[in-house]
């Protein structure tokens, strides 16, 4: 029966080549999209599921509340973690804090190799291998690091820093971090086979942080400060109830409350956080910084639209195979009268469909490969086609088929075998009697879809293209910047770099400030504004710079003036900030002051508001200040400087003569330098991201709907070749035979634009909500776009009528 | 008794007027028997052909099938009931096209779920018995209208059913064909003992048959 089944089947498809292609494609079009994401879904939620005790295991993040918003640090107070010890709770079986620390070097004296900037190195002690379970190769886990002064390689680092060693002989030779920190070897962990984020792999005993110290946060062990660098892991004990833990946690962090922060709306709050949260939590981020992370809203954006695909691709299915039922009304007449059943039927088509659908999931997996190549800016670096050998993945992609099948399947196999055997002998169900309602709803729906996409996609264009050519508010042409190595202390050596830049040629300026008006980098510090009565406690985002910085960037000076020199601390102000204080008129705050800690700041300035981040984001209340405080915290370590024409070929002669510089000065270091202009690209990069993925799956929507009209043209075309013979010979023209032929299809566009514009306007000004600076949601958008779809539509209906219309009447009206 | 038919009604309601298409039928078929359904068109040939068949339903009256009543069985012993004893031979063939002849054959016997070894063999004996074991593998469009309908009728005896309903067998056949066709049936009659109910237009084909049942509009005369 099977094998008979398969035959019909496939000779079924393959008699119908066209439509059975149409169908493979649009199906493996959807089909592929759902693999691909549906493996970055399955990779991102596959990360640390390994560990035993997993779920007992948490972080404690902190939270904080303040009146401009919540705020979330990774790390904890450094007291928190004896006090947790200290109380000696049953619900907790560890309390494991570390702290994350950047060595610019480490040596192996032995052999004199130095390595730069090791990475992922931690101090901590034992109770972190009690809370995660490692292979120890060598070393034992319980005393490993109980002295100062030992480390915990990693099997990797190990083979790295002691290549052709035994891991045994190993043991008890010595690393020294920064040349200062002499380290004797105590152990080897082997590094996590299983897809992780606890990416450590150089545990160094927290005891030698007391001694000498790469990190300040270990010492600074108060309550009111929380360094992301000092976290903590626990594990509950078995059985443990994990809000019992939360609720210790939310009274000590009352207990040790500053009651003046509290007064003003400020307070903290610790939070558990499961490890199985870690991976899709940006709030808290992990540890490798260099990965970029997706979230769960993403990974859902991502599974709508996947879904949207595999629907569209569906929807094809189920109108072009009941469309084609009539065709097939015959062999449905015999085959119940020869005894099969209905569900023998339904079985049968199926069947068919599974078929189709096995079809386009081979091209789709073939497809999904690619796919992985081309969107590699999007896909973790971990993720590749291997993936797809994982079992799991596996039965989710069978389950995936079955529920295509099912979806496309289910309603033609019903519509197919409801035949009567009778009726369909007498010739009773004529062409005319089937108005396919349903198909036209559901090419309605696909054009709904596809409709929405084109409008979303011009208008995430126009407005990614207003925000990155709307002025920032500052020059930015010909400008660049380089941070000086941050840890080198010595404002010498930069002042002399400044002296010999000066004497290049192609630039027009050189100087030496803090960070450039816009860049990732923020500092800000929370401020008192006290006028009479009045007091405004607010977040002051700071910019550090002189007057020649002012100058280069073109900031404007609205009243009063610029500090005396940078490294008196008066404040200039912008226009926002005079908004939150309440103040109109830029003469009026002169000569008032900032009160910051004991310290007082006058204001002696007012400038003009420029954007300093994304224009996403509306403008900071921000000052200007000098920062070249004397000694190591100056703030004064990026060099800016302007090219002195527009000749952009010379340019990177200049860029090379600026090298050679940094090469003399820090010979060390790697010379990277930045035009601001890229750097303001840099913020949009999230938002290109989304329109290029809204580009494709726009794209990719327009192909589905388009192979289904296409089918369904096809279709009705061949179905009216009798009228359309008659007609040709009562005397109608082409173009009136292709009028008559396209009036059907255009009349569904059009109701699908009427549907789509008022849902797309809806969602779309939802997006804008997000942008501080929109672009208007103009009416020609949606014109352009409407008009877009109707000529699409047009052409793909012309690909079938222009023939059918000029076709000879004579053979069409003999064939009938 | 094979099948017995009493007081069949069947009609259709069209602008508000009711339309018979059989009225007051009362037929009773023994087995053995071989029965020409004749008539002008329209008079309710194919109707009654396809009401004995269990393809199309009446609106009153009783049908009893081999002491089954049918007109109170449900749809799916009824369909049972024609797998296990009824074969149809059609005027335009009805073959699957995309099926060989062999594959044709075979159609019944896979919903009648015979095993596949067996299938085989039923299938080389039809093949045999009819003369065309070099056709097995050719498909319908590539056969003549009367070695189509051949298969057709070897596929309607493959289950070995107790009654053939036959809708103008030689309709599309010229005489030779037809000829041929009508010779098979009376041989099966004559031999095997299978019951043939015929629709047909022609007297001649009418001849071959042990009864003549008359229909005018609707209505035995």
């Amino acid at each position: 029966m099977l094998r008979n089944y398969l035959k019909i089947a496939f000779r079924n498809v393959w008699k119908n080549k066209v439509f059975s292609l149409i169908n493979i494609l649009g199906l493996s079009v959807g089909l592929s999209a759902a693999f691909v994401i549906g493996a970055m879904v399955f990779y991102d939620l596959s990360f640390d599921k390994f560990h035993p005790d997993g779920d007992r295991i948490y972080r404690i993040t902190t939270a904080f509340k303040s009146p401009e918003g919540n705020f979330y640090n990774a790390g904890v107070t450094v007291p928190l973690a004896q006090a947790l010890k200290d109380l000696k709770m049953e619900e907790l079986e560890t309390v494991a804090p570390f702290f994350t620390a950047y060595p610019l070097h480490v040596e192996n004296q032995e052999t004199e190799s130095r390595f730069k900037d090791p990475e992922f190195v931690i101090y901590t002690d034992g109770s972190y291998f009690r809370t995660f379970e490692y292979d120890w190769l060598v070393g034992d886990k319980n005393t490993a690091l109980e002295e100062p002064n030992t480390v915990v390689l990693s099997e990797n680092r190990a083979r790295k820093y002691f290549p052709d060693q035994q891991l045994s002989e190993i043991m008890g030779k010595s690393v020294v971090y920064n040349d200062s920190i002499r380290t004797v070897i105590s152990g080897v962990v082997a590094n996590f086979k299983d897809r992780t984020d606890i990416v450590f792999e150089e545990f160094i005993s927290l005891k030698t942080a007391g001694t000498q110290d790469m990190t300040n946060a270990v010492n600074e062990a108060n309550w009111d400060n929380t360094n992301s660098a000092s976290q903590l892991f626990v594990k509950l004990s078995e059985k443990a109830d994990p809000t019992k833990v939360q609720e210790t946690l939310a009274q000590i962090a009352k207990e040790h409350d500053d009651p003046k922060m509290v007064a003003i709306g400020r307070s903290n709050t610790y939070n558990i956080q499961p490890l199985a949260d870690l991976h899709l939590n940006q709030d808290y981020g992990t540890f490798d910084f260099n990965d970029s992370r997706t979230t769960m809203a993403t990974l859902n954006s991502l599974l709508l639209l996947a879904g949207i695909l595999v629907l569209l691709g569906c929807i094809n299915f189920i109108n072009l195979n009941t469309a084609q039922a009539i065709q097939r009304a015959k062999e449905i007449g015999i085959r119940k009268t020869l005894g099969s059943s209905r569900t023998q039927l339904v079985f049968q088509f199926l069947g068919e469909t599974f078929l189709l659908t096995l079809a386009a999931a081979i091209l789709s997996v073939l497809l999904a490969k690619w796919l992985l190549h081309l969107f590699v800016d999007f896909i973790p670096e971990g993720l590749n086609f291997e993936l797809f050998y994982n079992p799991w993945v596996i039965v989710g992609m069978v389950l995936l088929l079955l529920s295509v099948t099912l979806l496309s399947g289910f309603y033609p196999a019903l519509v197919l075998s409801k035949y009567k055997p009778v009726s369909v002998f007498k010739q009773q169900v004529v062409p005319n009697s089937d108005k396919g309602t349903l198909r036209k709803y559901l090419t309605v729906f696909q054009f709904v879809i596809a409709q929405v996409f084109i409008i979303a996609t011009l208008l995430v264009g126009k407005q990614l293209n207003y925000i990155m050519k709307k002025d920032m508010g500052f020059k930015t042409e010909a400008i660049a910047y380089f941070r000086t190595p941050w840890q080198d202390t010595s404002s010498v050596k930069r002042a002399r770099f400044v002296r010999e830049m000066e004497t290049i040629p192609g630039l027009s300026k050189t100087v030496l400030s803090g960070n450039p008006p816009a860049s990732f980098t923020t500092m800000s510090m929370g401020v008192l504004f006290a006028d009479g009565e009045k007091e405004v406690n607010s977040y002051l985002q700071l910019l550090y710079g002189n007057a020649d910085y002012f100058n280069l960037y073109h900031l404007k000076l609205l009243a009063g003036r610029l500090p005396l020199n940078d490294s008196v601390k008066e404040f200039v102000v912008n226009r926002s900030y005079l908004k939150v204080v309440g103040i109109d008129d830029p003469e009026k705050i002169i000569g008032k002051s900032l009160k910051s800690g004991d310290q007082n700041l006058p204001i002696v300035g007012v400038m003009d508001d420029f954007n300093q981040h994304s224009l996403r984001y509306g403008v900071s209340p921000m000052a200007f200040t000098g920062g070249s405080y004397s000694g190591k915290h100056t703030q004064f370590k990026t060099i800016h400087f302007k090219f002195k024409n527009m000749d952009t070929d010379n340019w990177s002669h200049t860029l090379a003569k600026i090298e050679e510089i940094w090469k003399n000065t820090y010979p060390e270091e790697v010379f990277e330098y930045r035009f601001m202009d890229d750097t303001i690209k840099s913020f949009y990069e999230s938002e290109q991201k989304t329109s290029i993925l809204l580009k494709w799956a726009t794209g990719l929507a327009i192909f589905i709907s388009c192979l289904g009209l296409l089918g369904l043209v096809i279709y009705t075309t061949e179905r009216r070749t009798k009228e359309i013979g008659v007609r040709k010979i009562l005397g109608a023209t082409v173009l009136q035979l292709n009028l008559l032929l396209s009036k059907e299809f255009l009349k569904l566009v059009l109701i699908a634009f009427l549907i789509a514009a008022p849902v797309s306007w809806y969602a779309l000004s939802y997006w804008l909500e997000g942008f501080a600076n929109k672009t208007a949601l103009s009416w020609w958008i949606f014109v352009l776009s409407g008009v877009a779809m109707i000529l699409i539509a047009l052409l793909i209906i012309a690909i079938k009528t222009v023939g059918s219309a000029n076709a000879d009447p004579v053979k069409s009206l003999r064939t009938e | 008794m094979l099948l017995q038919l009493k007081n069949v009604f069947k009609w259709v309601n069209t602008g508000g007027q009711r339309i018979f298409l059989l009225k007051d039928i009362n037929l009773e078929v023994e087995e053995g028997e071989f029965i020409s359904v004749m008539g002008p068109s329209g008079s309710g040939k194919s109707t009654l052909l396809n009401v004995i068949g269990m393809l199309d339903t009446f609106d009153e009256g009783e049908y009893h099938f081999l002491d089954e009543s049918v007109h109170t069985l449900k749809e799916k012993y009824r369909s049972n009931l024609y797998k296990e004893y009824i074969g149809f031979v059609f005027q335009s063939y009805h073959l699957l096209d995309d099926l060989t002849v062999a594959e044709n054959l075979e159609m019944p016997l896979l919903y009648k779920k015979v095993k596949g070894s067996e299938r085989k063999a039923l299938v080389a004996d039809i093949l045999d018995r009819f003369n065309i074991v070099g056709k097995k593998d050719l498909f319908p469009s590539q056969l003549s209208g009367g070695q189509q309908q051949l298969v057709g009728v070897a596929r309607a005896l493959i289950a070995s059913p107790k009654l053939i309903l036959a809708d103008e067998p030689t309709g599309n056949l010229n005489s030779q064909q037809s000829e041929e066709i009508m010779e098979l049936f009376k041989k099966l009659n004559k031999e095997d003992g299978v019951t043939i109910i015929q629709v047909t237009h022609s007297e001649k084909n009418a001849a071959y048959g042990s009864r003549v049942i008359n229909l005018l509009d609707g209505r035995k005369v």
